[in-house]
C-alpha cells in the first residue's frame, strides 16, 4: 500500500514553521468530553460514563472541529483554551460519523476571541511534510514533522465505502490529549489524525478536501452527508473478463452490483455495465482516474469528496459492446435505509422484551459489542447476515428481528439457552421489524403467543397472560426500566 | 448420532464444547487424532508437571496378566495433501496399542491405523516385529481390527472378554504404550461419567463414551481399560493438560460390541441416523400449546433432514413420546437397561436396514410411525475422512475442491462465505442445490491465470449458465468446453473468464511447473454422485 518516495523528490519548504513566524496564540483548544455509550446486550440502560480528552482545531465563525468518534455518545462536552485553562460548555453542531468529523460550538460567543482560526489548505500531496499539532501540559506547542507518504482512497472506522486518506510516515509522541490531532502545513489545517499506529509509525489522516466537503455542507442548513451510489464494481485487469464484457479498450470498471432503491439503479445501471469514464474523468482497467493533483487515484474518489448528494453525475458505460450514458443523481444513504445499519449512533438500540425474551433488530452496532474482533468473535451467522445483506434481502426494506437473549423467568422456562435466533413469524404474522412484532404478539392465538425461528427449534410458545402478569417482576428482578423502545 | 453445526438448541453445547477444542491455545482432546502423535514419535514431549497418580478410591483388583493380551502397533500412513491433492501426501509413523479379542483379532482405534500404508504388531516378550493388515475399520466410532499373518502369533495370546458399563467411581486400570518409556504401562482411575461424546477422529459423530480419571496420554490409544479381569473400554481421547486435567475419555462396550456386530456380515455400514434436531419440551406453555399432559414427557421435533431416513415421515412439530416402546423423558432421555440414556442411544445399538417404531403426537393427534434406518450422505463433509484421496479437478491451473471439513483445515480459511455453506450445508439443505460445493481453492500462477487471484475462495454456481452441482459435472463441462468458459460464482462478484485454447497450451507447462501427477481426481469418496442420482441409500 505504501508508495515508496523517491530521492527526486525535493524537501519542500519545513511545516514546522520558525519561532519567529508562529501565531502568538497557537489556533488549538482542549476538548473535554464525558459520554456513555449504549449497552446492546442490556439495551435498556447505557454503560458506564468515559471521558476523553482531545484537542479541536479552531476555524473561522467561532467553530471548533473535531473528529465525530471523539465526541459520540456525548453527555457533555466542554472547551478549554490552552494557556489560560479558562473553559466553557459546547455544543455539536453537525456531526458525520462516515467522514468522522464533528464541528463544535461554544456556549459562550466570545470564547475563541483572541485565537486567529486556522484556515484550510487542500494542495497537499505526496512528498509534502505535514506537521502534527499537540499541546504541552503548559499549553505550549508541540509539533512533530512528517511526510505524506500515499494519498489514497482507505476505509474510514465507519465502514461505509471509502474516503480519501493521506497516509504520513511520522514519529508521533503520546500526550494525554492525542485524540484530535491537526495536521498543519504552513499554519494552514491540512487533516486531522484519523488512526496511529505507533509501531510502523504510520498514521493515516483525514485530508482537507474531505474536512472541506463537511464544512461546505454544514454550512448550509440542511446537512446531508457524503453521497453514495449504489454499486459495487471490479476492476477489468482481466482481458478475459474485459473481452467478455464487450469492452474493445483497455479501461473501465465492470459492475458487478446494483442495489435496489438506489441512484445506480435509479439511473439504470446493470450488473456487466462497463463504466468508462465518469463526468470528465475516464476510467482505466484498474478504476483509477488521474487526479490533477494527486495522479492515478480510484474513481469512488469523484463520487464523495468531489460530489455532494443531488448532484448529477454523467456516468459513460459500453453495454453489450455498445456506448452509452447515464445520469446518476447521487444522495447519501441514510443508516434507515439498509438491513442491517452499519452504525447506530447518539441513539438509544430499539428492543423489545416479551416475558423474558429480548427482541433486538439485527445491526453492525450489536455485533460491535463483542469487540474489536467482533468479526470473528460474535455469532458467525448473524455476521454472515450482516456482510452478505445486499445478497440476501435484495429487496431491503425490512429488518431482520433476533431473539438475542433470555433472562430466566418463569415464563421461558427451558428456553434459557435460546439465543441469536432469528424470528420468521409471530403468531403467523411475518416479522420485518420490532415493530411489527410489537404488533404481532398482542393478537395471541387461543392465549398462546407462537414465534417461529429461522433457525432451530424452529418454534416457541408463551403463555400471553402469564407474560403479561409476570411483567412487572420481571421488570424489578432485572432492573429493566422500560419493556420496550420503538422510537 | 450426529453433531449437528450449531443450531439452535445445540448451539450452546457445541459452542462451550468448541471452545475448549478451538477458542483455547490448547489442542483439542488429548490429540490421539493422528497416528503421529499417538507415541514417542512425537518430537518434544508435551510440557506437562510429573504428577502423582491419583489414590483409587478402593483398591484395584488384579486384571491378571494382560500384558499375555496386549500388542504394541506401529503404524506408518500417509496423511493426504489437500492444497496439493495430486501429492501422495506426507509421511507419519504412530505408536499406539491394541488387544487381542477372540477369532485371532486385534482391537484397536481406528485412528491408530487409519491412512495407514505399514503396520507392524510387536508382543510382550517376543523380539519380533509382525506385519498386520487392517481388516475392519470404523472411523466413524474409532475402532478397527487388525489381523496378523504370522502363523503362531496368537499361539499362547490371551483374548480378552468384554464387561460392562462399570459403576461410577469404581476403579478401572488403562493398558497402553504411552509416551515416558517403551514398556508396557498401566494406569488407574476411577469412571468419572458416562455420556455422549464427540469422537474427535471424525469430528462429526457422538456417541457413548466414559469419562475417566485415569491418565491416559498420546501412545495409550487403541488400549484396553481393564476391570475385574475384562474390557470396559477402549481409551481413546482425552483433553490436554493445558485444557482440562484428568479428563480422559474410553469408547465402552456398547460400541465395541456394536461394532464388531455390524461386521459379522463381512463389511462395516456405518451409524445409521435418524437425521432430525430436536428440542426439549420442558416449557409449560409449549407443552400445552402442543397439547401435552403434564407428563414430563417427548421431545419437539424441529428440523428433519430431506437425505435422511425420517424424510416424509416426521415433520418439524412433531412430538417424539417414545422410542421402541421406551418413553422419552422432555430431557430427551430414556431408561436403558436400568440407565438414562439420550434417546438416540436406541438407534445407536441398530444397523442400517433396521427399523424404529416412534410414538408421535402430530397436530394433538397420536400416532405411530417405523423409520427404516440408513446413514444420510450429507454429514460426510463435515467430518473427518480417512483412506480417501481427495476429489479435485485442475483446470488453468486453477485448482477446484469440493467443501469439506478436511478441506477446510488444510486452508484454514477464515472465509465467511465457505464456513456458512460448511456449518449450514445441511439445516439449510445447501447439499440439495450443491451436492458438492466447489471451491476454487488454490490458484497455480501462470500467465493465463494471472488476474484470477481475487477469485479466490469463490464457490463455483454456473458453468456457460449450466448450474453446476458435483465436481463430476464441472469436470465433464471442462472436458466439453467451448471456445469460452465463463465460470460464475456463487454471489456478486464478476464472472471468471477463460479461453479454452489458451488453457490448452497451458496444460503441459502448469503440469511441468508444479509436478502435477494427475489433473482430476474424481473417483474416491462417491458420497455426492449418490445424491446427484437421486437415490438415498
Amino acid at each position: 500500500m505504501l508508495v515508496a518516495v523517491s530521492g527526486a523528490l525535493a524537501r519542500k519548504e519545513p511545516a514546522i514553521p520558525t519561532t519567529a513566524a508562529r501565531p502568538k496564540q497557537v489556533a488549538l483548544v482542549r476538548v473535554n468530553v464525558t459520554g456513555q455509550g449504549y449497552d446492546y446486550f442490556r439495551p435498556w440502560q447505557k454503560k458506564a460514563p468515559f471521558s476523553k480528552r482531545a484537542l479541536g482545531a479552531v476555524l473561522p465563525k467561532g467553530r471548533v472541529l473535531v473528529t465525530a468518534d471523539l465526541v459520540t455518545n456525548q453527555n457533555y462536552v466542554e472547551l478549554e483554551r490552552a494557556e489560560s485553562g479558562e473553559k466553557t460548555a459546547a455544543n455539536v453542531r453537525v456531526i458525520d460519523y462516515e467522514a468522522n468529523l464533528a464541528l463544535l460550538e461554544p456556549a459562550e460567543k466570545s470564547f475563541l476571541d483572541g485565537i486567529t482560526p486556522l484556515e484550510i489548505t487542500s494542495d497537499t500531496v505526496v512528498g509534502d511534510r505535514l506537521a502534527a499539532w499537540q499541546l504541552e501540559p503548559t499549553g505550549a506547542l508541540l509539533a512533530t514533522e512528517g511526510l505524506v507518504t500515499t494519498v489514497q482512497m482507505m476505509p474510514y472506522p465507519i465502514d461505509v465505502g471509502q474516503f480519501l486518506t493521506y497516509r504520513v510516515s511520522i514519529p508521533m509522541q503520546y500526550r494525554e490529549n492525542s485524540y484530535t490531532v491537526p495536521l498543519v502545513k504552513n499554519n494552514k489545517l491540512a487533516g486531522l489524525l484519523l488512526r496511529y499506529d505507533s509501531r510502523s509509525q504510520l498514521l493515516d489522516a483525514i485530508p482537507a478536501p474531505v474536512i472541506t466537503h463537511f464544512l461546505r455542507e454544514a454550512d448550509s442548513q440542511n446537512y446531508r452527508g457524503f453521497p453514495s451510489a449504489g454499486f459495487s464494481f471490479f476492476p477489468t485487469r482481466d482481458p478475459a473478463l474485459r473481452q467478455f464484457a464487450g469492452e474493445k479498450g483497455k479501461r473501465g470498471v465492470y459492475i458487478t452490483n446494483v442495489e435496489a432503491g438506489t441512484p445506480a439503479t435509479r439511473a439504470g445501471l446493470k450488473v456487466g455495465d462497463i463504466v468508462t469514464a465518469v463526468g470528465n474523468h475516464d476510467i482505466d482497467e484498474n478504476g483509477n482516474y488521474t487526479d490533477p493533483l494527486y495522479g492515478k487515484i480510484e474513481f469512488t474518489n469523484l463520487l464523495t469528496a468531489h460530489a455532494y448528494a443531488g448532484d448529477v453525475v454523467p456516468f459513460h458505460l459500453e453495454r453489450d459492446g455498445k456506448p452509452m450514458q447515464l445520469n446518476l443523481t447521487l444522495e447519501h444513504r441514510d443508516t434507515k435505509n439498509y438491513v442491517s445499519p452499519p452504525y447506530n449512533l447518539d441513539e438509544p438500540p430499539r428492543y423489545y422484551v416479551l416475558g423474558g425474551m429480548i427482541f433486538q433488530e439485527l445491526s453492525r452496532q450489536y455485533l460491535k459489542e463483542w469487540g474489536p474482533n467482533w468479526q470473528r468473535e460474535a455469532p458467525q451467522r448473524l455476521v454472515y447476515m450482516d456482510h452478505f445483506q445486499s445478497e440476501l434481502f435484495p429487496d431491503r426494506n425490512r429488518r431482520v428481528v433476533i431473539l438475542s437473549q433470555v433472562l430466566p423467568a418463569n415464563s421461558t422456562i427451558g428456553y434459557d439457552d435460546l439465543a441469536y435466533l432469528t424470528v420468521k413469524t409471530v403468531n403467523g404474522k411475518e416479522i420485518k421489524s420490532l415493530d411489527d412484532l410489537a404488533e404481532a404478539v398482542k393478537q395471541p392465538v387461543a392465549g398462546f403467543i407462537k414465534i417461529e425461528t429461522e433457525e432451530d427449534p424452529k418454534q416457541i410458545e408463551l403463555d400471553a397472560s402469564q407474560v403479561a402478569a409476570e411483567a412487572p417482576a420481571l421488570q424489578e428482578n432485572y432492573g429493566i426500566s422500560s419493556l420496550q423502545r420503538l422510537q | 448420532m450426529k453433531r449437528i453445526f450449531l443450531s439452535g438448541y445445540a448451539a450452546l453445547f457445541f459452542a462451550s464444547l468448541a471452545y475448549a477444542q478451538e477458542g483455547t491455545p490448547a489442542p483439542p482432546p488429548m490429540e490421539p487424532q493422528g497416528p503421529q502423535r499417538t507415541g514417542p514419535w512425537k518430537s518434544s514431549p508435551p510440557a506437562q508437571e510429573v504428577v502423582p497418580v491419583p489414590v483409587p478410591i478402593a483398591p484395584p483388583k488384579p486384571n491378571g496378566p494382560v500384558q499375555k493380551s496386549l500388542v504394541r502397533i506401529t503404524a506408518t500412513s500417509v496423511d493426504p495433501d489437500y492444497k496439493a491433492p495430486w501429492n501422495a501426501g506426507s509421511l507419519q509413523r504412530g505408536v499406539g496399542a491394541g488387544f487381542v479379542i477372540n477369532g485371532n483379532r486385534i482391537m484397536t482405534n481406528a485412528h491408530v491405523v487409519a491412512n495407514n500404508r505399514y503396520i507392524t504388531v510387536e508382543r510382550d516378550g517376543d523380539p519380533n516385529k509382525y506385519p498386520a493388515q487392517v481388516q475392519f475399520i470404523a472411523n466413524d466410532c474409532d475402532l478397527a481390527l487388525v489381523t496378523v499373518p504370522a502363523k503362531d502369533f496368537f499361539k499362547n495370546m490371551v483374548p480378552l472378554k468384554f464387561g460392562g458399563i462399570p459403576a461410577l467411581e469404581s476403579t478401572v486400570s488403562a493398558y497402553g504404550y504411552p509416551i515416558g518409556g517403551e514398556r508396557m504401562s498401566v494406569t488407574t482411575g476411577i469412571v468419572s461419567r458416562v455420556d455422549f461424546q464427540l469422537y474427535t477422529h471424525s469430528s462429526v459423530d457422538q456417541h457413548l463414551a466414559i469419562q475417566i480419571s485415569a491418565q491416559i496420554n498420546p501412545g495409550n490409544s487403541g488400549g484396553p481399560v481393564m476391570q475385574d479381569g475384562k474390557v470396559v473400554g477402549v481409551a481413546f481421547q482425552g483433553y490436554s493438560g493445558d485444557v482440562a486435567q484428568g479428563v480422559a475419555y474410553m469408547i465402552p462396550t456398547p460400541v465395541m460390541n456394536r461394532f464388531l456386530k455390524d461386521i459379522s456380515n463381512g463389511q462395516y455400514d456405518e451409524y445409521p441416523d435418524l437425521a432430525i434436531t430436536y428440542a426439549k419440551l420442558q416449557n409449560p406453555a409449549q407443552r400445552k400449546y402442543l397439547g401435552l399432559v403434564d407428563d414430563d414427557r417427548g421431545v419437539l421435533v424441529s428440523s428433519v433432514v430431506a437425505a435422511g431416513p425420517s424424510d416424509g415421515i416426521l415433520k418439524s412439530g412433531d412430538v417424539l413420546l417414545s422410542i421402541d416402546g421406551h418413553p422419552i423423558a422432555s430431557d430427551s432421555n430414556v431408561e436403558l437397561d436400568g440407565e438414562r440414556a439420550q434417546f438416540e442411544e436406541v438407534v445407536e445399538r441398530k444397523f442400517k436396514g433396521d427399523s424404529v417404531k416412534l410414538d408421535i403426537l402430530r397436530d394433538k393427534q397420536p400416532m405411530t410411525v417405523t423409520i427404516k434406518l440408513f446413514k444420510p450422505w450429507p454429514y460426510s463433509i463435515q467430518g473427518h475422512t480417512y483412506d480417501v484421496r481427495p476429489r479435485y479437478v485442475l483446470y488453468g491451473g486453477l485448482l477446484f475442491q469440493p467443501l469439506s471439513l478436511d478441506m477446510l483445515e488444510a486452508y484454514r480459511t477464515s472465509d465467511l462465505r465457505l464456513r456458512h455453506f460448511f456449518e449450514y450445508f445441511i439445516l439449510e439443505q445447501i447439499y440439495l442445490v450443491h451436492p458438492d460445493v466447489i471451491v476454487l481453492s488454490n490458484i497455480l500462477p501462470d500467465p493465463i491465470n494471472s488476474y484470477l487471484t481475487p477469485y479466490k475462495g469463490a464457490i463455483v454456481d454456473e458453468v456457460n449458465g449450466k448450474k453446476i452441482r458435483t465436481l463430476d459435472e464441472l469436470s465433464q463441462a471442462f472436458a466439453q468446453a467451448p471456445e469460452r468458459l465463463v465460470i460464475r460464482m456463487i454471489g456478486d462478484g464478476p464472472p471468471l473468464v477463460l479461453d479454452r485454447n489458451k488453457v490448452e497450451t497451458a496444460r503441459e507447462r502448469i503440469k511441468t511447473r508444479y509436478n502435477v501427477l494427475k489433473e482430476q481426481n474424481l473417483e474416491e469418496r462417491p458420497a455426492s454422485r449418490i445424491a446427484a442420482a437421486g437415490e438415498k441409500n
